[in-house]
């Protein structure tokens, strides 16, 4: 995902499956992180009364997710590990969803436990993990590189568990793992710090062989320091730690199996089993009984017995396996909290209270259910801010309820979005209109004047959809091809909504359409393949209106298929590895190969090019990327090519995000593994809407202005400016350096026009790069002009999902009216991506998840509570607050409206790219206070931020607006501090939007204020400026204080101007400030109500 | 909707009837005869600790190549390690016979099988999770599971189909030089691994490089199998490998396994195929 792109998700009325393989608690037990078979990771809301409530949904896994556990010193850095089942790793900060490191290693982990000693160690501590491996491999936690591994001299095999024993009374760490086949080792940790960190073999301490397999969970009881528990799959086990010899063992009865246990306090244990059930035993002293155990044959000191207090158990509706945990607090404000997960995806958690007795005749007591919930009751309980995109489909459809979209498909070119339903039917609609529908107020009125299409041909439900032209452009415009589960597939004409041809393929249900490549042509044409439920894939020829090939001897599914032009073959790559050759003249399969030669023919058509992106599945460049991992890791024995079980979209989210797509505004359907549920993300695409949205305004509206040469003297300062700012970063020093800026653009405007170019040549590659780029688009802008009324719907789309409406009544009303932009139905589901195939999507109810939010502003579009507060310090920043996009609303009223959202969208994409920077650049603005170092860290990120300004002037081509560059330093150094205060992208695009657009109403407002007597004054004066704009920039906000006549009162102190680089003082001045954006934009709401009516009423004349 | 499924109630009755019987016995069925093959599968690999004590027992394979006899090898497999080997070598120069075994107190541990074997033992657990008690309620719930264990199994397959390729200084690093005695001479590399069903041992003859040599000195990425001609640099030196030998001989039961591998993977797809056929079901309609 480009760092330009906005997501907003569409979820729908189904919950995306979630079936739980991993789950953990966060120590400060504020939240539940679950990670599931489909590769997601879900955060869910942990309350004080142990409530529950999804948050969001992390996406960056392709296959299932084996383990999850902390990454660092939570109280620091609320990151957390999580490993797949095909060796990928992330660690993510949970306050924000955001990926904060990555790798994938040639090993599969199924657990893992942080470890990080601070008076021994540098860095951030490491992950002990294990898996199928042999031994230990001990990672770092923050790059997570492979540093060593604790080597077994005994019998080397794979870990099944491992716990960290912190002793204190031998004060040493030691690390206990079981190994598949049963031996129990011990290493010493702290002590052997040292050896690892010096790359040194460490061997293990102790080995002991405990005579039971699938070991599920060793756990030393820290409150005697004397026994151990551990827990095989059929019976568990107490020893005594300091000779290991064994004091008790329990049997499951009634085919139970184990899945875990902890110890609860001294002599008191928990075990729970794979069906969901857990049982706390008290550990009696049997006393005087001794008894002789013939593994050991020694004479123990004491003997154990378990007696029953407490049991657990969950509802009826049971599903294997659950994984279970519990968290042992004994803080107040904790709880002590047994936890499960399903595969159904339900969190179930049991309050277990701090002394568990039985009943009063002996029995076992059961604990009941504290709470349970899934991600379906999320969706359930907030249904009217998930809205699908399809959903106003149901208004005219009969009553049997929402139509189940089972495949779906976005034609950018046209902007129509195609969606094949359950019931056979498949509707063609305005894509941005659907979108508008579902996530704006009154957008239901837009339903009944949607146009739309609805085509009827098929029986059974759709599940595959292709537009071929998209592919390729040779291609009639008109085709649609589509394939039913009933193995029918049907080319229409979208334009007619003619039926143009049905093919019956006599096979499975269609999984996938694909296209030849342009390269490979049959009676040149291209071909379209078919992939089907029953292994066969079929060939079609559109043009021919007939069936070519089918190939039906494959046994296990279809994951790759690749095409030589040359001799006509069409290769296909089987699940098993296997490589079936098809001759597709003839039909007759040439070759069957498998094993290491099915893997050479597949590579080596890769190397003569002819594979195509479009004609391979998804799942094949998913494999594809994981052989290359392997080949890359040097002793990567550790694994053949691994398989991805089913030909699934899993990877659908990642591939389209990878695909550059050019229009601004995109639809991605998102299919989720095992299940034919399925959500849309919209995504907006800044960057390129501000492209879009720029010409038109200059164009038409101040053509004879003299604001190139202002434009140019503008960039020439700039870079000048940023000049200074290498040698010297000081306010005063600008003054006189940029009067002698000025001398410079004089003399070089003559020579304009192209000659910015040759101005680059002073600042950075990276400028220059970006203005080839920008200069290139440039011409498809043109012909694009046609959709210019697209693009500001997009826009306004765009800026209704990231308002935070509900804020500010006021600033709602002013925004609808005056935008003219709709309101949001309910906070929306945005998307954030932390990089090209991270990112987090907020599910449907995220606005409650935050405790304090909910008492104010619930229903609220705010992406946190933080907004308020950035966006005050924003506006005390902005140095004249009238100084906006004031002139061209002047000049004339119709046009104020784009120009008022380009220029908000522009604002935004520079926060964006701001917050976007690469770390250390913006990195260390508030680290130290030192005069000399800010001087030095000044230098980066200014000169950065100055290109990325001095690229803004660029974009926004002579738009007359007077930004002082000094100004606009302090605001950039204000929005690069707030990326060290780990402010999330979206945060910081909202903070500046409610700051702009209360800035922007407040221009508004005071305007009519004045209104008309005022009014010829204030022109004159814009003229003034319009025409000074050669004369010493630096008086220009002295200017400005008088052209604002009255200058509305927002804390401009110059105190708070410089604590903005300190982020300290953020915490100090957090409420004040927030109380103070309400106050002062309520106080002057009633009269500026009024005033706008007025104001309306005289652009509707206008 | 409904009519749309299925074109009459009687036939629907029908399909969901069958697709019941599937769910409840069939699939079982299925699970119960993959559990069968699976332990077969296991037994093959000999599994410590399980059952029977005492140590497990010793088979003996003579290695050999259909062309040369200049390598003759006589490994022996207790499990999954290598607790003997005798290797002869006859130089190819000056018919010097050369002999190496490995030391009394070392083993020399097969990851390959190892891994297969642990793969193996992951699948039958997946599948000892859900004895007949256990009633299935979706397909999906089915299709996990056969994903799962096909996972597991496939990975058990490729670890014995497809070596490690190991760099030349990777093999000169790796411990099994460490483990013979006496210690193998400088100039000689061995490598064992498994290939399909056979046990291989390579053996690499290097010389050194002298520094002025107008050799183009590239060196050799990661191979199973070297070929002469390829360098390296180990220590200080650059070596190249003169002479290559590779002696290799059939594990009847690792054949076995792998039959058995392929046997399970296709049963779990049949039973996944079976499965879909009523996929129109199974995502919406749990019993």
């Amino acid at each position: 995902m480009r760092s330009s792109l906005q997501a907003v998700a569409l979820w729908g009325r189904k919950a995306p499956p979630h079936s739980i393989t991993a789950i953990m608690i966060t120590d400060d037990q504020q939240m539940i992180v679950t990670g599931s078979q489909e590769g997601q990771l879900c955060l869910w809301n942990l309350s004080s009364e142990l409530k529950i409530s999804a948050k969001e949904l992390l996406f960056g896994h392709s296959a299932s997710v084996t383990c999850l556990a902390r990454a660092r010193d939570f109280s620091k850095h609320p990151f957390i590990v999580s490993a797949a089942e095909n060796g990928e790793m992330c660690v993510w900060n949970v306050t924000n969803g955001q990926c904060v490191e990555k790798a994938t290693l040639p090993y599969r982990h199924t657990a893992i436990c942080y470890y990080h000693c601070s008076f021994r160690m540098i860095g951030e501590g490491w992950l002990l993990c294990c898996g199928e491996y042999q031994d230990v491999l001990i990672i770092d936690a923050k790059s997570l590189v492979i540093i060593h591994t604790f080597i077994s001299s005994q019998s080397p095999d794979w870990i099944n568990c491992m716990c960290i024993v912190h002793s204190m009374r031998i004060q040493e760490d030691s690390l206990l793992v079981v190994s598949v086949a049963g031996e129990l080792k011990v290493w010493d940790l702290s002590s052997s710090i040292n050896s690892i960190q010096e790359k040194q073999d460490v061997y293990e301490k102790e080995s002991k062989f405990l005579n039971s397999l699938n070991c599920r969970t060793i756990r030393f009881c820290t409150y005697t320091e004397r026994l151990l528990l551990v827990v095989f799959s059929k019976c568990w086990k107490v020893y005594d730690y300091c000779d290991f010899s064994l004091l008790w063992t329990e049997v499951s009865g009634g085919g139970q199996f184990f899945a875990g246990g902890e110890v609860l306090a001294a002599h008191r244990i928990i075990i729970w089993t794979e069906d969901g059930h857990s049982y706390i035993y008290q550990l009696l002293n049997s006393g005087l009984s001794k008894s002789i155990y013939p593994a050991d044959g020694r004479v123990l000191k004491e003997t154990i017995y378990p007696h029953l207090l407490c049991s657990t158990s969950v509802q009826e509706n049971k599903s294997l396996p659950f994984v279970m945990g519990y968290m042992n607090e004994r803080k107040e404000p904790f709880y002590k909290v047994l936890f499960s997960g399903e595969v159904s995806g339900r969190i179930t958690l049991w309050h277990i209270p701090d002394v568990p007795v039985s009943k009063f005749d002996g029995s076992p007591k059961e604990i009941p259910i504290t709470t349970t919930w899934t991600l379906q009751d999320n969706f359930d309980k907030h249904h009217t801010m998930s809205q699908s995109i399809i959903d106003y489909f149901s208004g005219f459809r009969d009553e049997n309820g929402i139509a189940v979209v089972t495949s779906s498909e976005y034609v950018p070119s046209l902007d129509k979005l195609i969606c094949g339903c359950e019931d056979g039917t498949i509707f063609i609609t305005q894509a941005l209109n659907a979108a508008k529908a579902g996530l704006l107020e009154g957008g239901s009125l837009l339903k009944d004047s949607l146009p739309q299409k609805v085509l009827k041909g098929h029986h059974h439900s759709v599940t595959s959809l292709l537009y071929p032209h998209g592919l390729s452009s040779k291609l009639d415009q008109s085709w649609l091809v589509s394939g039913d589960q009933d193995s029918w597939v049907i080319l229409w004409d979208i334009f007619t909504e003619e039926i143009l041809h049905k093919f019956f393929l006599q096979a499975g249900l269609v999984t996938s359409l694909l296209m030849s490549p342009e390269n490979f042509k049959l009676r040149s044409h291209q071909v379209i393949c078919c992939v089907c439920s029953d292994h066969s894939v079929a060939l079609l020829h559109l043009e021919g209106r007939r069936c070519l090939l089918s190939a039906r001897k494959h046994l296990f599914p279809v994951k790759m298929i690749k095409w030589h032009p040359v001799e006509n073959f069409l290769i296909v790559g089987c699940a098993d590895d296997s490589v079936y050759i098809w001759e597709i003249e003839t039909g007759t399969l040439e070759r069957h190969e498998t094993g290491e030669r099915a893997r050479i023919i597949l590579n080596c058509c890769e190397d003569s090019q002819l594979l195509k992106p479009e004609s391979v599945l998804p799942v094949a460049s998913e494999t594809r990327k994981h052989k290359s991992v392997e080949q890359r890791s040097p002793s990567s024995y550790q694994f053949g090519p691994i398989p991805c079980p089913g030909l699934q979209v899993e990877s659908s989210c990642k591939v389209a995000d990878a695909k550059c797509f050019s229009g601004p505004f995109n639809v991605l359907p998102v299919k989720t593994k095992w299940s034919n549920i399925g959500f849309h993300i919209l995504l907006f695409d800044l960057e390129n809407l501000v492209e879009l949205l720029l010409p038109t305004p200059i164009c038409d509206v101040d053509p004879s202005n003299s604001f190139y040469g202002s434009e140019i003297l503008r960039r020439a300062k700039s870079t000048v400016e940023k000049k200074t700012l290498t040698l010297k970063r000081n306010k005063t020093a600008c003054g006189p350096l940029s009067v002698e800026a000025q001398a410079k653009p004089v003399s070089e405007s003559p020579a304009q026009g192209e000659n910015t170019m040759k101005l680059s040549e002073e600042n950075d590659v990276i400028k220059r790069q970006k203005k080839i780029k920008s200069s290139k688009k440039m011409h498809p802008k043109q012909s694009r002009k046609v959709n210019a009324n697209l693009t500001i719907d997009t826009a306004k789309l765009l800026l209704s999902c990231l308002l935070p409406w509900g804020v500010d009544k006021e600033l709602d009303n002013l925004c609808i009216k005056h935008l003219n932009i709709l309101k949001l139905q309910g906070p929306v589901s945005l998307g954030l991506a932390s990089n090209e195939d991270h990112f987090s999507l907020m599910l449907p109810g995220w606005d409650l998840c935050n405790a304090e939010m909910k008492k104010d502003y619930s229903k609220v579009n705010l992406f946190s509570r933080k907004v308020l507060d950035l966006s005050n310090k924003y506006t005390s920043t902005l140095p004249n607050q009238a100084g906006m996009p004031r002139r061209p609303e002047n000049n004339s009223d119709s046009l104020q409206e784009p120009n008022t959202i380009f220029y908000l969208l522009s604002k935004l994409f520079l926060v964006n790219k701001l917050v976007n920077m690469p770390l250390e650049l913006a990195c260390g603005i508030d680290s130290s206070f030192t005069m000399e170092s800010v001087h030095k860290k000044m230098k980066s990120p200014g000169n950065d931020i100055l290109n990325i300004s001095s690229f803004y002037g660029y974009l926004r081509n002579g738009k007359s607006e007077s930004h002082l560059p000094e100004a606009d330093v302090s605001l950039l150094k204000l929005i690069s501090c707030w990326k060290d205060q780990s402010v999330q992208v979206t945060e910081a695009i909202q903070a500046v939007l409610l700051a702009e657009v209360q800035q922007h109403m407040k221009t508004l407002t005071k305007k009519t204020v004045d209104s008309e007597p005022v009014l010829v004054a204030e022109n004159g004066d814009y003229e003034m400026t319009q025409i000074l704009p050669k004369t010493e920039w630096a008086k220009e906000p002295e200017l400005q204080c008088i052209t604002d006549t009255l200058p509305l009162q927002t804390p401009v102190s110059p105190v708070k101007h410089d604590s903005n680089s300190n982020s300290a003082n953020f915490q100090d001045t957090e409420d004040m400030p927030d109380r103070c954006v309400l106050e002062e934009s309520e106080n002057p709401g009633e009269r500026r109500h009024h005033l706008w009516i007025a104001k309306v009423c005289s652009c509707k004349l206008c | 909707m409904a009519t749309v499924m299925a074109a009459t109630a009687a036939e629907r009755a029908v399909l969901e009837e069958e697709f019941r019987w599937l769910l409840h016995d069939e699939v079982h069925a299925v699970l119960r005869q993959l559990q069968d093959i699976l332990k077969e599968a296991s037994l093959r690999f000999t599994l410590p600790g399980s059952g029977t004590e005492g140590p497990t027992k010793q088979e003996n394979f003579i290695l050999g190549s259909c062309g040369t006899d200049q390598v003759k090898g006589v490994l022996t497999l207790q499990g999954d390690a290598l607790s003997q080997a005798d290797v002869n070598l006859k130089m190819p120069r000056n018919n010097q016979l050369l002999h190496f075994a490995f030391r009394e107190d070392k083993q020399w541990k097969l990851q390959q099988i190892q891994d297969a074997r642990n793969h193996v033992s992951q699948a039958i657990y997946l599948l000892a999770n859900r004895e007949e008690s256990y009633q299935f309620r979706t397909g999906a719930e089915v299709l996990k599971l056969m994903d799962a264990v096909m996972l597991q199994l496939t990975r058990a397959r490729n670890r014995l189909t497809t070596p490690a390729t190991l760099t030349l200084p990777e093999i000169a690093a790796s411990g099994l030089t460490r483990m013979f005695a006496p210690a193998l001479p400088s100039d000689l590399l061995v490598n064992v691994y498994i290939s399909l069903n056979k046990l291989c041992l390579t053996v690499y003859q290097l010389h050194v490089l002298q520094p002025n040599s107008t050799k183009n000195f590239r060196p050799a990425g990661g191979a199973v199998l070297h070929s002469p001609g390829a360098m390296f640099e180990w220590g200080a030196q650059r070596l190249e490998v003169s002479h290559v030998h590779k002696v290799e001989c059939v594990i009847p039961w690792l054949n076995d396994a792998l039959v058995f591998f392929t046997v399970s993977l296709q049963l779990c797809q049949q039973l996944k195929d079976k499965i879909s056929v009523f996929s129109s079901y199974w995502s919406y309609r749990p019993f």
